[in-house]
């Protein structure tokens, strides 16, 4: 989390509209998602990977990192929908016999469950970049501005500097407990770690009344106005994405199966 | 006869469950005055100031500000906020924003001013607190030292007449401190009513002109610093030390160095004045 947060704020794209970079990560999202063809999914894994490592500089190896979690998840979620139930034993590829039924992977289901991965990889990478290149603050300040309802926009924004506030609260009462032996075994460690998040939950409640009070210190009635710093679209980079995208699409044409 | 700009006239609060926070607290601050208020954890200081702010309402007693009862319709309160700044002493739960920039600019903005005025209220504030360059860093970044100037820039971004700071030296480190102190200094010479509290005797010593000793949720003592520090039964009763700068005095004049009738030294360089060169006394 912080790893992805540090590289938000020091990466070469910081410059750039939101707004644009959003929209690239949005609409090769859209297509990617919309094309049948693995083709397009793999090369917007490629695309967004290399324009996130070598345009906007974050460096490959936690990149890759950052990319195995999702990665991981989604490719324990494809294997299940690889295997299939059926009564006759012939077309699999590998699979067991138990009583009647054979449990085991199909051709098919094989090539089902690799483009189900690589379209969620590569919609998992378009949002990588924009989480890598773009601090939540303007994340933020570009679903303001796109129209999103001030309560879920106001409240995306305190969630997320509460939540570093709440894992240094959750890291000060994990080394205290720590350092009078609250972890020197398993029971111990259960027992602190329970009474680290009811700790740390009564804490979250008496700091959003300590913000609720320091905000309306300062005449807050109920919306959250803050001065947004404005960014100069650039005709450029809006060209670099319209032509980018419309290549995907292109490809995705010319590999309709 | 001295302007008042905020007083608390026999103000009562009791917080939901009974416990009496304040009972029958009375006092006024003058205008464009350094007021220091000290007294033990839990004597009601906090509660105080909030009733200064309009964040809570007395159940007995009344708050005035600049000699007008403060009343608690909406539009009332939003002109005492206005007028009363208020920084919180743990700046994690003051700062809500991620961007220095955005959270400075919460108070201005809510204040309905145009979007220049409010950018160069901002700037003002950053470059008075001198984290002029922490502008676009983000708020998790930041140190104490650093969340705590931001806690004041986002008062001083909205100016108010009066300021008020729950323990601004709290957990900061001497060069922080001094910083913060002179922020003070500065917003008081421009005609700021500065109201700080603290546990640091030889601050509020030094730098108040009006001290409040707080205790138990009323007003236990008040006077000019020189005089509070003096009175020795309040300050056992309200288990404070006394600031270095008074029990060196009090040593010295009891050792018969100094001529009788000078004064109390405020500061060290006070002090060393009046300190007899030993080297003439012995010959």
């Amino acid at each position: 989390m912080l790893q992805i947060d540090c590289y938000a704020y020091a990466n070469r794209l910081l410059s750039v509209h939101p707004g644009e970079k959003a929209a690239f990560s949005l609409v090769t999202m859209i297509i990617c998602l919309a094309s049948p063809s693995p083709v397009t999914s793999l090369a917007v894994i490629l695309l967004a990977a290399l324009l996130t490592i070598y345009r906007a500089g974050v460096p490959w190896r936690p990149y890759l990192g950052i990319a195995a979690v999702p990665a991981l998840f989604l490719a324990f979620g494809a294997a299940a929908v690889a295997v299939s139930f059926s009564g006759q034993p012939d077309g699999y590829l590998f699979g067991l016999s138990l009583g009647g039924t054979c449990v085991g992977v199909t051709p098919r289901d094989l090539g089902i469950a690799a483009r189900l991965f690589l379209k969620s990889l590569g919609a998992t990478t378009c949002l990588l970049f924009l989480a890598l290149t773009t601090p939540m603050v303007e994340v933020v300040s570009a679903l303001r501005k796109a129209g999103v309802p001030a309560l879920f926009v106001d409240l995306a924004a305190i969630v997320y500097r509460f939540i570093f506030v709440l894992a240094e609260t959750a890291e000060r009462i994990y080394i205290s407990q720590s350092s009078r032996l609250g972890y020197k075994n398993l029971r111990s460690g259960y027992i602190s770690l329970g009474q680290l998040a009811a700790n740390l939950f009564i804490r979250a409640y008496r700091r959003s009344q300590a913000l609720f009070t320091a905000m309306s210190a300062r005449c807050y009635t109920g919306e959250i106005r803050v001065l947004e710093t404005g960014h100069r679209v650039s005709v450029k980079n809006v060209a670099v994405i319209v032509v980018l995208d419309l290549s995907l699409v292109a490809l995705s044409l010319v590999n309709l199966p | 006869m001295a302007e008042y700009i905020l007083e608390a006239v026999d103000i009562e609060y009791k917080y939901p469950g009974g416990t009496v926070a304040l009972g029958g607290l009375s006092m006024s601050v003058e205008k464009g005055g350094k007021a220091a208020v000290l007294g033990p954890n839990g004597a009601g200081k906090t509660t105080l100031f909030l009733h200064f702010n309009g964040i809570l309402r007395p159940s007995r007693g009344r708050v005035r500000f600049a000699g007008r009862d403060v009343r608690y319709d909406q539009a009332s309160l939003m002109e005492l906020r206005k007028n009363v700044g208020i920084v919180f002493q743990d700046p994690d739960t003051q700062l809500f924003s991620s961007s220095v920039l955005q959270e400075v600019s919460f108070g201005p903005m809510n204040m309905g001013l145009p979007r220049d005025e409010v950018l160069r209220r901002v700037q003002g504030a950053l470059e008075a607190t001198g984290i002029i360059d922490l502008k676009h860093r983000p708020t998790h970044f930041l140190s104490d030292g650093q969340k705590k100037r931001v806690a004041i820039a986002d008062v001083l971004a909205m100016d108010p007449p009066v300021i008020i700071i729950d323990e601004p030296t709290a957990c900061l480190d001497p060069r922080c401190r001094r910083h913060v102190v002179d922020l003070l200094d500065a917003a008081n010479r421009e005609g700021k009513t500065v109201i700080m509290s603290t546990h640091d005797v030889d601050l509020a010593y030094s730098w108040a002109d009006r001290v409040f000793v707080v205790m138990d949720g009323a007003l236990a003592g008040e006077g000019r610093p020189e005089d509070v520090f003096q009175d020795g039964e309040l300050l056992e009763r309200a288990g404070l030390d006394r600031p270095w700068l008074v029990e060196i005095y009090g040593e010295i004049k009891k050792k018969g160095w100094l001529a009788a009738g000078s004064p109390p030294p405020r500061t060290k360089e006070q002090l060393y004045d009046i300190i007899p060169d030993g080297r003439r006394a012995s010959k």
